[in-house]
């Protein structure tokens, strides 16, 4: 048998490459970890080919990519995929971003075509298997933050994505105690937007109420220098 | 008439045995590879016949102890040297000239002039038996010239078995043991030839031994011939609209993806202008060449570590044939990339000399295609039942072949946490719409 043109088309329908193929498919089946090494052995003992031949086979297999490169990941390798890198950093460079705000983004830079949600959860669950980033879970929003920053900042920054929120912790961190219900006029906004964030940062430990009958709000002491830091950045 | 004598003797014998050996290579190396017209290879080739035309004059000039082709025995070595040397730098460097080669030139010279010179070659009585020597100053650089075509050969059998791909690294090392025995091991005894004449046949039988193992090595794998201390990263065939039709992978690409496909759209927004220039262009990257080459009706790129003479010239040669063998579809403006897989015999064809990289060991962890890839059958149904888009589908499919344990488990848990997550925001939204209405 002659194996030296094996990159023909007929070659790949040749009865000994389908033989081979099948014996990978065995070897993938056994959840044993499938290498040339090992398909070349069994494959030898199974079907009597000449060194050559099967290793020509072996060779067509990998050209026609019906063999390809299976090393598991690890947290280098799995950052090499171009559109799990842009999530990535996408996640570094917006801390405290949930799905949506991800996805839209994604959407963008790669005009809407490839960004399907299956393939981006998909991603997501990756960078949080290989502990690149964690995620943290605030009412109905799961956001997904590096693994280096920790949850309450990432809270805060989520939190800092809204214009009133901010508006309200820059008044509080200037003017240090005010009466909760003046904080709308202070800020010039409608007074039951206001009421419901100043609620949410009181129960989220950011501010605290303060007074005889707690009528005033402060920043939380133990937090000011944490919020003053982020307010910085902004 | 003077009847000539013969002077049989056991190194006159080994001398034919050896040109013999250096004449199988010889026939070898222009029979077996598929590839013939490969620069390196023709000035090896021509080496490897001066040097057995050499060897057989040696045993001619012993056998009737004859002077003037003991001389001209040395001169051939001159041709041998040289060719060895320019076929090694082409193989190094795709170019002729090296200081090894304006050295050996000026070696040649000397010896030529030195072959002339009375006393040069002498008949003397060693071994037990009369024989031609060379003598004096001749020998010393004639000894010279040995030992730097010696060098050279055994630079070539390491460059060979360092970049022969695994799945020919057996052959490739029955070749290096040839190439020492027949280099490093020969001109060891060919030294000490100098002390002890004995040693000149030790020095020839390493000759025949290392020449038949080489010979068997490229009869095993044709390829080990020319073997290019470069990488070939992939080729990519677009249609003149940019929709591609066909690509081969050799290794895994130093050239960024992105890169690679915009330098291509560019050259087909230059397309007149390329052709015009011959329609060949090569672009230096940081990470590579791509080698462009616009065609009337494709685009052919070719990302490598190096840019080359031998591959402009293939990769000129392959979009020649390509656009001869699918003339028919390309005038129907097919864009199914299944009717293009037949290139691969032209891959074979012009690139027979790349061996694939894409696999670095043996013991490289390989992956069934996604297409013939299984999940447990939960799984694959699970997965199924929230992924609708085929290729999604094999792309997940595919990774999680590559991913710890758990990792599909966790990607079904986060697909409903955040699909829950998102019902009941619009839950709430809708909620707020109608509080305020």
């Amino acid at each position: 048998m002659r194996y030296d043109i094996i990159l023909t088309t007929e070659m790949l329908e040749h009865q000994s490459t389908q033989d081979v193929l099948e014996i990978a498919k065995e070897i993938v089946n056994q959840n044993k970890v499938l290498t040339t090494e090992l398909l070349y052995n069994v494959a030898k003992r199974k079907l009597h080919i000449p060194r050559k031949g099967l290793l020509n086979i072996i060779q067509t297999l990998l050209n026609r990519k019906i063999l390809v490169e299976g090393s598991k990941y690890t947290r280098d390798t799995v950052m090499v995929n171009p559109y799990r890198r842009m999530i990535y950093d996408f996640i570094k460079e917006n801390v405290g971003s949930h799905f949506s705000l991800i996805k839209n983004d994604v959407d963008f830079s790669e005009g809407g075509t490839i960004a399907s949600s299956g393939r981006l959860i998909w991603h997501l669950e990756m960078l949080l298997k290989f502990n690149l980033i964690k995620k943290v879970k605030i009412k109905n929003y799961t956001l997904f933050l590096p693994i280096e920053v920790s949850e309450e900042e990432g809270i805060f920054h989520f939190i800092l994505r809204d214009e009133i929120n901010i508006k309200i912790m820059r008044k509080m961190v200037v003017s240090k105690s005010i009466r909760g219900a003046d904080i709308y006029k202070e800020i010039n906004e409608k007074r039951e937007l206001v009421y419901y964030r100043v609620k949410n940062l009181i129960e989220l430990d950011l501010l605290l109420n303060e007074g005889a009958n707690n009528e005033n709000i402060i920043i939380n002491p133990k937090k000011y220098d944490f919020i003053t830091r982020i307010l910085t950045k902004l | 008439m003077k009847k000539l004598t013969l002077y049989w003797n056991s190194e006159v014998i080994i001398d034919f045995m050896f040109g013999l050996a250096a004449l199988i290579s010889g026939i070898i190396t222009l029979v077996k590879p598929n590839t013939k017209n490969i620069r390196s290879l023709q000035f090896i080739r021509i080496s490897i016949f001066f040097g057995s035309l050499s060897i057989f004059l040696d045993g001619i000039s012993l056998l009737y102890l004859n002077v003037p082709i003991s001389i001209i025995e040395s001169f051939c070595t001159i041709p041998l040297a040289l060719s060895m040397i320019i076929g090694v730098n082409y193989i190094i460097k795709e170019n002729y000239t090296s200081l090894g080669l304006i050295i050996t030139f000026g070696l040649g010279i000397l010896i030529f002039y030195v072959g002339f010179q009375p006393g040069a070659v002498e008949i003397v009585f060693q071994n037990g038996y009369f024989r031609t020597a060379w003598i004096g100053l001749f020998s010393y650089l004639n000894l010279l010239n040995y030992l730097i075509i010696f060098a050279y050969i055994f630079y070539w059998g390491i460059k060979t078995v360092k970049n022969a791909p695994f799945l020919i690294k057996k052959e490739a090392i029955i070749f290096f043991i040839g190439i020492t025995i027949y280099s490093p091991i020969a001109s060891l005894f060919y030294i000490l030839y100098l002390f002890d004449p004995f040693f000149i046949l030790l020095s020839s039988v390493s000759g025949i031994i290392g020449l038949l193992i080489f010979a068997l090595s490229i009869t095993l794998e044709p390829k080990l011939l020319y073997i290019l201390p470069f990488t070939i990263y992939r080729i990519i065939v677009k249609d003149r609209k940019g929709y591609p039709l066909f690509d081969f992978d050799w290794s895994k690409s130093e050239v960024n993806e992105n890169i690679f496909t915009g330098f291509l759209n560019a050259v087909q927004l230059m397309s007149d202008e390329i052709v015009n220039m011959g329609g060949l262009l090569d672009i230096n990257l940081k990470d590579g060449i791509l080698i462009l080459h616009e065609s009337k009706n494709i685009t052919v790129g070719l990302a490598t570590s190096k840019s080359s003479t031998l591959l402009r010239d293939s990769v000129r040669k392959f979009t020649s044939d390509f656009e001869t063998k699918f003339q028919k579809k390309l005038k129907e403006s097919c864009h199914d990339m299944k009717e293009y897989k037949s290139a691969y015999e032209l891959i074979e064809k012009h690139f027979s000399n790349f061996p694939s990289r894409l696999v670095p060991n043996k013991s490289h962890p390989l992956l069934l295609s996604n297409t013939l890839l299984k999940l447990p059958q939960h799984l694959e149904k699970d997965i199924q039942n929230i992924i609708s888009d085929e290729q999604d589908y094999n792309f997940i499919k595919s990774e999680i072949f590559k991913s710890p344990e758990g990792s599909a488990a966790g990607f079904l848990s986060l697909y409903h946490e955040i699909k829950e997550e998102l019902e009941k925001r619009e839950k709430e939204s809708k909620e707020e719409n109608i509080d305020m209405e």
